[in-house]
This record gives C-alpha cells, sequence and structure tokens, in this order.
C-alpha cells in the first residue's frame, strides 16, 4: 500500500541547521528534503495523526553542524524527539490533548545549572481543549499550556492563556518571548532567564482595531511586527520595556503615565511607537523579518512576496508567484529561504536577489469552481498504465502526478494565461480525459461570458511527446457543439477516436487523420469531426467506448444508448433510469455496462448488454466508479449521507463519509468494502503495474494485476491491491484516511456478506430478485429516431411476444 | 527552470484559423511566390514562344506577332525589337553562346540573325509550310534543327544553308522539339500526330530512335536536366517519360484543366540537398495555372494562377526572372531579389541545355584548439557535428497591446488594438478582455474619437463569419451603452446607419441562401437514396 499526496504546507517548514535539509510536516510523517536536489532524502513516521510542527535543536559551535536532531509535535498528542540523519526516534512525550503548535524556548539558548546538570527543557504547546464540549463559537477550546520535555509530563495547572481555537505560538529568534494572536490582540511572553516549573512567565497584551493574523519577532531588537486581515502590517518598537523590565509590585499597582509621547500606540499597550504599513491589498499570511533584523518579508493572498528595508520601509517585491503565501522562512545558510505557497508547492529562493533556485511541488490542490462547472467530473483523470494522475490545477495547468513516486512529473499548460490569486476566474479547464495508453490527452476549457457576449467552449487534442506526461498541442476545436457545454469526453481504446458529448443534444466522434504522405504532411496531422449524432434531441451527458472499440455507450439524460462508432448508427437502446446518468462506464471484457445517475434519486446500475435490460441496481450515491480493464470487477465510491441511516460498522468510524465498494458484475453483493474520509469529490482508478513495487512476496497471484487507487477531496491518496490480504500488515504504519477492516481477515467474504446484509436496507432494489430480460419493452421498443425503427407491423409482433415473455416470467 | 515558469507573458493571440489542406508556406511555395510579377501589356498578339539568353545578363527573347523583341531580364525593357519577317515568326530560339537569334516563321523561312545588327545572317528555306520549331542542338553552333507543319523535321547546315538530313516519320504538324543535353547529335520533336520522336543525326537510316505516344497532340517537350527523362505535355496532361530505359512512362501529372502549351525547368534555391533535386518542371497551361512539379519526389508543389491563358514560359538560368507570354499580348514577368549569399558564377557556355552554372562550395578547413584562428571565432561561428548545443529561450515578442494589457491599461490596448489593421488581434483583444471582465468598461470608457474607431470596426466585421458571434452581441451592446453619445453626434449616426445596412445586406444574403438550400437539399436528399 502507498499513500502520498499529502500537502506540504499544512505547517511552517524548518531547515536544518547546515541548510542543507528541509522538514516538511506531510500528513502523519515529516518528510526530509534535500535542498540543492529538490527531492525527498528520507520520513520521520511515528505520528498517528497529523503533524503539526517540526522544531529542530539549533546546534550553537560550528563543528557539531552535523548533529540532526528535531522535535515534532503532533495532533495525535504526542511529542517525538528524532534524529533525523538516521532517521530514529529516540523518545516521545505523550500529552493526550492534540497539539497544534509547540515553541521550545530552552533551546535556543541552553541553561546550564550551577551543579553543571543541564536543565529541565520545557516546550510551550498550544493544545485543544477536547474536554470542553458544546457550542463551538463560545468555548474557549484553544489552551497554551507548558510541557516538561524531560519528565515528559504536562505541567498542571499551568495554563497561560485560552483562546477559542487553538493558535500558532511564535517565538523569537533569542527564545526570550513568544507571542500569539488572539482575534484583535497578540499576547506576548518574556520568558525568565532560569527556565523552571514554577517560574510565572509574564505576559503583556498588544490591541489593534482589526484582526491580527500574524506576529513576527525580531531577531535582535524590540520590534514586533503584525499582520492583519486588512493587509496592514504594524511594527511595534520597544514592547513591554515597562511590563517586563518593572518588577512585579510595580505592575500591579502601576498608573499610566499621561502626556507621554507614543505615537500609534492604542490605548495602554507597552510600546513607545506603532508604525503601520499597508501595501497589502488582502490578509498578510506569511511575515518575517531577516535573519540580521534589516528587512522584512510579508506576503498575503496576492502572492507577492514584499521585502521592507525597516529603517525606511522602503520596498522590493517578488511579484508573479501566482499563488497565496503561507510561510516565509530562511535557513541558516543566509544565501537561501524559502516560501511556501497554498498551492502546494515550495519555492527555494537565492536569498539577496530572490531569484527561484528550485521548487518543490506537490500534488495540487482541488481547485474551486462554480458548480454548474464541476457537477460530473473531479478534476482527476489516471494514466493507467504509468500510474500517473493528472490533475487540473488552479494556474490552467495539468498537473501530471505519479502516484507510485509521489513526485511531480511534469505540468502541461493548458490555457496560456496566468492565474493571479484573487482574481475573478473567468477560465475554466472543466474536463480532462486520458487515452488508455496514455499518449492522447483532451481537455475541455470554458471561457465565462461578460454579461452574455464572448463566452466561448473550446476541445483540445494534446499528444504526447517522448517523455511521459510530456504532452504538445495537437488541435485546438472552438465551439465543438456550437455554443453547448461539453459534458464527457472519451477516448477509443485503440484507434485514434475520441467522442464528446453536450448538453446541447449531439455527440461528436473525433478522429485522428494521418497523412503519412510525406514528411510535410505528417505535422499537420489533426483531429477532425468524423460523424455527428443526436438522440430524440435530448441533452447527452456521458459517453463512453466500449473495452474492445466496437460499441460507444451514449447516455442520453435518461436513456442509455448504444452505437456503432465507425457507422454512426444506433445499435440499441438499453433502458431508462429515474434521474440523468453522469457516468457510465464498461466493466472490462464482460458484457455490462456500470451506469450512475445522481441527483434527488441516486442510482447505480448495471446493464446486460446481451439482454439489453438493467441488471440489478442499487439506490447509492457514487461519487465515482472504475473498472478493471481485463477483468469483469467495478469499484464504487460512495458518499454515506449523514441523514441516511448507516448501520454500518464502518461508518461509525470518525470523520469517514464514503465507503468503496468492490462488485463483481455478476453479484450485486459487493465483495470488499472500504471506508474512507473526504470521499466527496474524490476519484477511484484501477491501476496497472507489476507488483513486486508494492510487495515483493506477492507476485504470482493471477488475480492481482491491478491495484486500486484512491484520490480523496483534498487530493492524498492510496494505492493498494483490493486482493492482498497480507495487506494490513505493511499498512500498519499508514493508516491515513483509509481504516482497513478492522485490521485482520476481514475480507474474507462470509464476514463481509454478514455486514452487507444491513446495508442491504439503504438499496430500493433487492439484488436477489431476478429481472425479466426487458422490464417495459414496450418504453424501448420504440424508442429510437423513426428512420432506425424497423416498420410498425414487425414491431407490433415484437411487442405482443414481449408482452407473453413478461406474462410468464412473472407467473414463474 | 522555475524562474522563467514565474515570469512567462502570455501574449493574446487570436483564434487559430483552420489552416488549408495544401500549407501555403511551404518553403517551395514560398519561394515560388517570392517572385514579384509584373505585367508587360502591348505586345500585339499571342506571345508564342520565350527564350532566354544563356549568357549572362541573361535577355529574353519574346516571339509574337511577325517581329521578335529582346527584353532585358533585369528591368524587363525592350532592347532590341527583330521585325525582318514578312510574316508571323515563331520560336525565337538563342545559340549556345548567345550571339545569335534563330526564328521560324509561317512562310516556312528560318531565318538566323546576328543580335547585335539584328540583321538576318543566314536563310533557311526548305519547309513548304509555316515552322514553329527551330532549335540549335545542344553546343553545337554550325546546325540546326527545324520542324513544320509540313510533318517533316529538317537538319540543317547553317553555314552553307544547306539541309543535310530530312527526317520523315511524323504524320502530322511538327510543333516541338528539344535537343539532347547529353549529346549534341540527338534531339526529340512532338507532333500533333500524338507521338513523339527521338531522332539521332548519326543513324543513317533516317527513322526514329525512339517513339513515345503521348494520347494527345504534343505542344512541348522537354528534356529534364539529367538528360535521361524527357517531359511531354499534350492535352491537360504532362507525362514523364524515361528516355534510357526505352521509352517507359514514368508519371502523368493531370492537374491542368485545359491544354499544357509550354514546359521549362526551373530551379530552387535550397541549402543543401543534392543539385539534382532543385530541379523542378514548370507547365503552364490554356486554363491560366502555372505549376510546379517536383520531378524526384513525383509531387505538385506549387500552383499560381494568372488572369489570362498561358501560351510561353521561360525561366532564367539564374532563378532571378520567370516570364509567362499570355494568347492576348500580355507579359507575366517575375523577379526575384538575387540571393547575395549564392555568389553565382556561371561558367558561360557550360551546359546550356540546363542553363544553370554548377555551384562549387569551397571547401572549408575545420577550425581545431590548435589552430590561432579557433579562438577568434566570432558570433556567426556555425556549430560543427560534436557541438552540444544550448539554445536560448525564444524570446516573446509583444506587441504595443500586449504590453499596454500587461500593464493594466485595457483601453488604452483596445484602443491600440483597433488602430492597427489587423482583425484578428483586435478580436482577441477583445476576448482577452472578457476572460478579464473589463471589456464593457472600455467600451463605457471610449471617448467620441474611440468610440468611432470602435464603430468602424464593428461597422467593418461584425458581419463576417468568423467574428460575427462575438461582435454582433457586442455592436448591441455598445448601442445600450452609448445610445445618447451616438444620438449626439451626426458621424457616429452615419457610422450606425452603414452597421445597419451591412447587417440588412448580410440577413438577405442568409435568406437567399437559405432558399437555395431549400431547393438543393430535396435533391440531395433524393440522390442520396439511389
Amino acid at each position: 500500500m502507498i499513500t502520498g499526496g499529502k500537502s506540504y504546507v499544512s505547517s511552517v517548514p524548518a531547515f536544518s541547521n547546515d541548510g542543507k535539509k528541509l522538514l516538511l510536516c506531510t500528513g502523519n510523517t515529516v518528510s526530509v528534503f534535500s535542498t540543492s536536489t529538490g527531492m525527498q532524502i528520507t520520513e520521520l513516521e511515528g505520528h498517528q495523526a497529523p503533524v503539526t510542527s517540526v522544531f529542530v535543536v539549533p546546534i550553537s559551535t560550528s563543528a557539531s553542524k552535523v548533529l540532526c536532531y528535531c522535535w515534532t509535535s503532533s495532533l495525535d498528542g504526542s511529542i517525538c524527539y528524532w534524529d533525523f540523519s538516521v532517521p530514529e526516534l529516540m523518545k516521545k512525550v505523550d500529552v493526550q490533548l492534540p497539539i497544534y503548535s509547540m515553541v521550545i524556548p530552552g533551546l535556543l539558548h541552553p541553561q546550564i545549572h550551577s551543579n553543571g546538570k543541564p536543565s529541565d527543557l520545557y516546550a510551550y504547546v498550544s493544545v485543544e481543549d477536547t474536554s470542553k464540549q458544546g457550542d463551538k463559537s463560545k468555548v474557549l477550546r484553544g489552551q497554551i499550556r507548558k510541557c516538561n520535555l524531560s519528565e515528559s509530563r504536562l505541567l498542571g495547572g499551568v495554563t497561560l492563556s485560552e483562546t477559542q481555537h487553538p493558535e500558532i505560538i511564535t517565538i523569537s529568534a533569542s527564545g526570550e518571548f513568544f507571542g500569539i494572536r488572539n482575534k484583535q490582540r497578540l499576547h506576548v511572553w518574556k520568558l525568565p532567564s532560569k527556565d523552571s516549573e514554577h517560574d510565572v512567565v509574564r505576559k503583556m497584551t498588544l490591541h489593534h482595531t482589526k484582526k491580527l493574523t500574524i506576529l513576527a519577532f525580531h531577531p535582535t531588537e524590540r520590534i514586533l511586527a503584525g499582520g492583519d486581515v486588512t493587509g496592514r502590517i504594524l511594527i511595534w518598537r520597544g514592547f513591554g520595556k515597562r511590563i517586563f523590565s518593572a518588577n512585579e509590585k510595580q505592575i500591579n499597582g502601576r498608573v499610566v503615565k499621561h502626556g507621554e509621547e507614543r505615537p500609534g500606540v492604542i490605548g495602554d499597550d507597552d510600546a513607545d511607537s506603532c508604525s503601520t504599513w499597508h501595501w497589502h491589498a488582502a490578509e498578510v499570511n506569511a511575515l518575517s523579518f531577516s535573519s540580521d533584523g534589516v528587512y522584512l518579508y510579508s506576503g498575503g493572498r496576492e502572492g507577492v512576496l514584499v521585502v521592507w528595508q525597516l529603517d525606511t520601509g522602503k520596498k522590493r517585491y517578488l511579484s508573479r508567484i501566482g499563488s497565496p503565501l503561507l510561510y516565509f522562512t530562511y535557513s541558516p545558510d543566509p544565501s537561501l529561504s524559502l516560501i511556501s505557497c497554498a498551492d502546494n508547492q515550495i519555492h527555494l529562493l537565492e536569498m539577496p536577489s530572490m531569484e527561484l533556485s528550485k521548487s518543490i511541488s506537490g500534488i495540487k490542490p482541488p481547485c474551486s469552481f462554480p458548480k454548474i462547472y464541476q457537477d460530473s467530473f473531479n478534476g482527476i483523470a489516471f494514466d493507467h498504465t504509468a500510474g500517473l494522475a493528472a490533475i487540473r490545477t488552479e494556474n490552467y495547468r495539468i498537473q501530471f502526478y505519479s502516484l507510485f513516486d509521489n513526485r511531480e512529473i511534469s505540468q502541461v499548460q493548458v490555457c496560456e494565461r496566468n492565474h493571479q490569486p484573487g482574481d475573478d476566474v473567468t477560465v475554466f479547464v472543466t474536463l480532462l480525459a486520458l487515452s488508455i495508453d496514455g499518449s492522447l490527452m483532451a481537455t475541455a476549457e470554458v471561457k465565462l461570458p461578460e454579461e452574455g457576449i464572448g463566452g466561448l467552449v473550446c476541445l483540445k487534442f494534446w499528444a504526447s511527446g517522448s517523455q511521459g506526461g510530456e504532452f504538445t498541442l495537437s488541435t485546438v476545436i472552438y465551439e465543438p457543439h456550437s455554443d453547448a457545454a461539453i459534458s464527457a469526453i472519451a477516448f477509443h481504446p485503440t484507434q485514434r477516436m475520441a467522442v464528446s458529448s453536450s448538453y446541447g443534444g449531439d455527440f461528436k466522434i473525433w478522429i485522428r487523420n494521418n497523412d503519412q504522405q510525406s514528411n510535410q504532411m505528417l505535422q499537420k496531422s489533426g483531429w477532425r469531426c468524423h460523424s455527428v449524432g443526436t438522440y430524440k434531441k435530448k441533452p447527452i451527458t456521458a459517453a463512453t467506448f466500449s473495452p474492445d472499440g466496437s460499441i460507444l455507450a451514449v447516455a442520453a439524460e435518461t436513456v442509455v444508448t448504444l452505437w456503432d462508432p465507425d457507422k454512426n448508427v444506433l445499435v440499441a437502446v438499453v433502458g431508462e433510469t429515474l434521474m440523468p446518468i453522469v457516468t457510465l462506464s464498461f466493466v472490462g471484457r464482460s458484457e455490462y455496462l456500470v451506469s450512475v445517475s445522481q441527483g434527488l434519486k441516486p442510482q447505480l446500475s448495471v446493464w446486460s448488454m446481451s439482454k439489453l435490460s438493467i441488471s440489478w441496481s442499487y439506490k447509492l450515491h457514487a461519487e465515482a466508479v472504475a473498472c478493471m480493464i481485463d477483468a469483469s470487477i467495478f469499484a464504487v465510491l460512495v458518499l454515506s449521507n449523514s441523514s441516511e441511516k448507516v448501520t454500518c460498522e464502518e461508518s461509525s468510524v470518525p470523520g469517514s463519509n464514503g465507503l468503496i465498494l468492490l462488485f463483481n458484475v455478476e453479484d450485486p453483493v459487493p465483495l470488499v468494502t472500504w471506508s474512507v474520509k473526504k470521499a466527496q469529490g474524490g476519484a477511484l482508478a484501477f491501476l496497472k503495474v507489476e507488483l513486486s513495487l508494492l510487495n515483493e512476496e506477492v507476485t504470482d497471484e493471477k488475480s492481482s494485476q491491478a491495484i486500486l487507487a484512491y484520490v480523496n477531496s483534498d487530493h492524498e491518496y492510496v494505492i493498494f491491491d483490493p486482493y492482498n490480504r497480507k495487506d494490513h500488515k505493511i499498512t500498519t504504519n499508514h493508516r491515513g484516511n483509509l481504516i482497513p477492516l478492522e485490521e485482520a481477515g476481514r475480507s474474507g467474504y462470509t464476514s463481509i456478506y454478514g455486514e452487507l446484509q444491513e446495508f442491504d436496507i439503504n438499496g430500493d432494489s433487492t439484488p436477489q430478485i431476478t429481472f425479466v430480460p426487458s422490464e417495459r419493452p414496450w418504453e424501448t421498443i420504440f424508442s429510437g429516431s423513426s428512420h432506425v425503427l424497423p416498420p410498425l407491423t414487425k414491431l407490433c409482433s415484437v411487442f405482443l411476444e414481449s408482452l407473453l415473455e413478461k406474462r410468464s416470467a412473472v407467473q414463474d | 527552470m522555475a524562474d522563467g515558469e514565474l515570469r512567462k507573458t502570455f501574449p493574446v493571440k487570436p483564434r487559430l484559423k483552420s489552416t488549408p489542406k495544401n500549407p501555403s508556406s511551404s518553403p517551395e511555395s514560398k519561394y515560388w511566390r517570392s517572385f514579384k510579377t509584373q505585367q508587360i501589356s502591348g505586345l500585339i498578339s499571342a506571345i508564342t514562344s520565350i527564350d532566354f539568353s544563356p549568357e549572362p545578363p541573361h535577355d529574353f527573347a519574346a516571339t509574337y506577332s511577325a517581329s521578335v523583341t529582346i527584353y532585358d531580364s533585369q528591368t524587363f525593357e525592350p532592347k532590341a525589337k527583330i521585325s525582318d519577317f514578312t510574316d508571323v515568326a515563331y520560336s525565337a530560339t538563342y545559340r549556345s553562346d548567345g550571339k545569335l537569334l534563330t526564328a521560324g516563321g509561317e512562310s516556312g523561312l528560318v531565318q538566323v540573325f546576328d543580335l547585335k545588327k539584328r540583321i538576318p545572317l543566314r536563310q533557311l528555306r526548305g519547309h513548304s509550310r509555316s515552322v514553329r520549331l527551330v532549335r540549335y542542338p545542344g553546343l553545337d553552333k554550325l546546325h540546326l534543327f527545324s520542324g513544320g507543319d509540313d510533318a517533316l523535321v529538317k537538319y540543317w547546315d547553317v553555314a552553307s544553308e544547306t539541309e543535310l538530313i530530312n527526317f520523315q516519320g511524323h504524320k502530322d504538324y511538327v510543333r516541338c522539339g528539344f535537343a539532347s543535353p547529353a549529346s549534341s547529335d540527338m534531339f526529340a520533336t512532338g507532333s500533333y500526330d500524338h507521338t513523339v520522336r527521338l531522332w539521332d543525326v548519326r543513324v543513317s537510316s533516317l527513322s526514329s530512335v525512339l517513339q513515345l505516344n503521348h494520347g494527345k497532340p504534343v505542344e512541348d517537350i522537354i528534356f529534364l536536366p539529367s538528360g535521361g527523362l524527357i517531359a511531354t505535355a499534350g492535352g491537360n496532361s504532362v507525362k514523364i517519360w524515361d528516355a534510357i530505359g526505352g521509352g517507359k512512362l514514368v508519371y502523368t501529372m493531370e492537374s491542368h484543366n485545359k491544354t499544357v502549351t509550354s514546359l521549362c525547368v526551373g530551379k530552387v534555391r535550397k541549402n543543401g540537398g543534392e543539385q539534382s533535386q532543385q530541379f523542378r518542371l514548370l507547365s503552364v497551361s490554356l486554363d491560366g495555372y502555372m505549376k510546379v512539379f517536383d520531378f524526384s519526389a513525383l509531387k505538385l508543389v506549387h500552383s499560381m494562377r494568372y488572369p489570362a491563358p498561358l501560351l510561353s514560359m521561360g525561366f532564367s538560368p539564374d532563378c532571378s526572372a520567370r516570364v509567362i507570354g499570355t494568347s492576348n499580348g500580355a507579359l507575366f514577368v517575375g523577379k526575384r531579389k538575387k540571393d547575395p549569399s549564392s555568389g553565382d558564377n556561371d561558367i558561360p557556355g557550360m551546359d546550356k541545355f540546363l542553363g544553370f552554372g554548377s555551384l562549387e562550395e569551397p571547401e572549408s578547413r575545420v577550425l581545431k584548439p590548435t589552430y590561432f584562428r579557433y579562438f577568434q571565432r566570432g558570433q556567426n561561428e556555425k556549430p560543427s557535428k560534436g557541438d552540444y548545443l544550448i539554445k536560448r529561450p525564444a524570446k516573446v515578442k509583444l506587441a504595443e497591446h500586449d504590453k499596454l494589457l500587461k500593464k493594466f491599461r485595457h483601453k488604452e490596448a483596445l484602443v491600440s488594438a483597433l488602430n492597427g489593421n489587423s482583425p484578428q488581434s483586435v478580436v482577441a483583444v477583445m476576448e482577452e478582455l472578457v476572460a478579464r471582465k473589463k471589456l464593457l468598461g472600455c467600451v463605457s470608457n471610449l471617448d467620441r474619437e474611440e468610440l468611432e474607431l470602435l464603430l468602424r470596426f464593428l461597422q467593418r466585421y461584425s458581419t463576417m463569419p468568423r467574428y460575427s458571434g462575438f461582435l454582433l452581441a457586442l455592436c448591441k451592446k455598445v448601442l445600450q451603452l452609448r445610445a445618447d453619445d451616438i444620438m449626439a453626434e451626426d458621424v457616429l449616426k452615419g457610422h450606425i446607419r452603414n452597421l445597419k445596412s451591412s447587417v440588412e445586406e448580410e440577413i438577405r444574403t442568409q435568406q437567399s441562401l437559405q432558399e437555395i438550400q431549400g431547393i438543393i437539399s430535396p435533391l440531395l436528399m433524393i440522390a442520396g437514396r439511389r
């Protein structure tokens, strides 16, 4: 089993002491990347829930720079101590509350006791108090607590602050101060010079009129910067002089001195002055002083990194990053720093010149589109042979991501546009299809009209280049179905043929003509329309080719029709569903066809093409269907709505809202089920792979030629062998989003059969009932274009015959 | 790598056009179109023959009516005119050294002229009917062959004005002939009896060495430069025969619609490639087309139309001029700028029948790091075979409107595009503005002159099918938004009136097209049923 696709930018990254390694929190693990190559070196595995912060132990002497130790905190309530060069878990501290952020000031200025023994190490953690239940908006669930790492226990009774939500703690470079933001306030604590269990850390608060988003400490001076939601940056100079320097008595009995000149400081705040810089138009997300304290780096939703000269306020920019900035981190190496972007990409910057030297890009996050354009397509297509996922990105590209290697292969620019975060998006890549061998790609894009003018639908065909994932534009077709939107694109499995269907009521078959007369003509090969078909002027909602390519199945809203793709002749009308069909798919080499309809009455139906009738169906909200190419098995990703009463045990797993069901077409009882999280907008695919990649032991099993890949709505994915019973042994460390069936032996047929008795309550049609070959033949016999229909005299006998048949079946 | 990724600028691009099936922009046709054509008219009647002098400066002689005019091939000014003909003149031909010119005539008289004095030096009498074919055989300066409407081919000794051989064999008019480039003793003639006969003066039997049947009256015949292939024109077809292989038919080109009247060999200047692949067969026809045929690839590479039936053509040996004569007395002359790169030094007298001097490439020494010059190589140094080429990324060329769009000055960008003269780029800019949701804002901000510019553009292009879907919707919006401004100005009102009339005309056109469609579609249905 392989998991991957985790977000690289979920929390602040950290550099190793020599600046050659980069530690990123990736889900339940911490990944170590090389800054020189941008490739992953190793992974720290041990946490059971997402890791929230990494704290590299600083080394003061240059000789010991090679030492690589770090502390990590996680939502599972544990703090771990690692040697990340090996990698090895050295120590684990259990706090039992989910930790959202952690700082260890003691590491920044190590203290030696008088007796020469190092003092206890204390960490300040931001935890969520899970004991408090109730209305989430009222209860203060976030707490700042102190934790003794040496004795591995949370100090009772020391709660520094309580906030609504757990906040990120920011610490100054010297380790003297740390602070959090809380709505319109900043709380800053000064650590006592000797940190012990009972010392009281002193707290001060700075106020602002807007909601603050981030704060940063100056490395040497008493300067504090804060960013707010409106894009302003506030610089407090000389904060905390009174409170932190005075002794306790004075604090309690102090009187505000009036008449003192303190420009910009609100009320009684303890700061010399407060100045405001305003350049960002939206909220400031990244804020950091340079290591020498001369510059301040800020970034926000615009995707522009602004460098402020602290004394003068002069600005320099690094623009066109193309994605909202999340963090700015500088490394111990003065010539290297990084910015984390919201599109799961980390850019390494060469410092004085601010040139991009390297990018580490993870799987792109799903992009938001208006609802009307994403009803049937989830933005992911699969290259089954190479194991690539093609993912639509926000900046009009297709990212090819290797699911096996967990890295980006390439990006293809589909529309020649630059994406600017925050702008109105008017051009969308709505559909994406790859041929089975991965050599052809088709994309559909839509340009929104401005008050009714200038809208454009565009179909593009791409041909792969020399390397995998490299595509060059072959043909552009403007308005392929006049101005109607495209509902589906599918490639012929063997020939160079594709079908596109539209809501406007027609589908077109495109073929690629290769005039191989001479070299000059070869370059002009392109796609052209081979034929156009319509079915009763109904919107065509789905289309697919059969695995041998001899039949084209087209869903005309609710009717499933079969066509001969070469001659463009309606072969048969299979039947009708209640709601419009969104996905059609042939199951391997078998004679069955799976259709999915969504809406108020969702339905998952399996149609037999030999009998031209429905075989069995469930009332299920299927999100995705994947069919094995060479076996009669398919997998369905099903959303389990909370409103529906789901009695399966799997659904009681917290946070899971979907099921993957594996079916054999002839049997309506699923072979296996898995419960998954974040299923809405997920995708499923069977990938072809030699199993030696996954598991060296099992290679000769006949049934395990295809493995199942599941990508959830956050584009985290898991790849597993649906047959492999030994899987759970390997997967103990990778629980991820997939919860295997009670870890052991549950994949046996009998146990599942037992569960599914309960599950079948949801199905509106009992699968055991044998269906009459054609359920209601008078509906289908007479459907079809009038020129295709046989004469009425012939139809009459068929009609009567079918009535007779039905009666006899009912009598049985 | 990542740096380039971030700072990419995409210029707005017009929508791609569907490319025609024959790419018009192939380097071949680019070359053939690079001849700047001009017309010389005023010659009284049909130009029956054009011949270029094999000697530089490659003047050419055009035969028409009862005169032959010598033109300068650079300026296309008439240099001299020979009008010592009592009747219609035919087939004026240069000798291989370019000093003498021979022409036949309607009366059957063949005359040899000195080009300097332009007086007939010799007069060869023997044909009883008109002579349409006179040629010098190869490099031979002393003999002539001629063919006449009396179906006879005669071989003359020019100096003594005597007829050496009288070839009999053709059964109809002999109208064309060509000397073999391989031997000056051999030549081929074509006749209206559909046959082409290859004659050898050394054969005493007086019968033809080879006979080819074209199938139509042969209008023109030419040896291709290798000497092994013969191209014949007759009817609407051009056939290529293998003369060495015993007269086997190699290829038939039937791309002309009417009788092919003249053939000629042209040459494409190409860098690299074998010289034999640079020759092309040019043919002209009464249908007004000139076609260029690549006989090494057996492929038609270019086709060009002239507004008159074409009768004769000639191609300058230095590839700088192409002359086509028509039946109504007009000459289409095309001139090409001489490539400075191809310093052409024709060796005079050498293979007149090819007419093209071979170009000897000076052998350049390969520079090695041991040479001093190796370190002084300049920018223009060509890479050698083993060198690894580091390509500089192609610079994106930005038009003015692109630069303005980059600075988000949307209205200026629109106006700048409107001021240009390419409707595609205007529409492209408009579509980009739609994508930025700024088009209507721009329209409402246009001042009077700019609005006039926009209205003029709309009036001109909104009925063009390629743009109409977009522009007509825009027209509506513009009229809604700027109704008050338009009402206030007479000039703008005029534009609106024009717009209205052009839209009305388009509607009328569409209606009549629909009527035609209504008539045709039942017919097509019936035809499809059978």
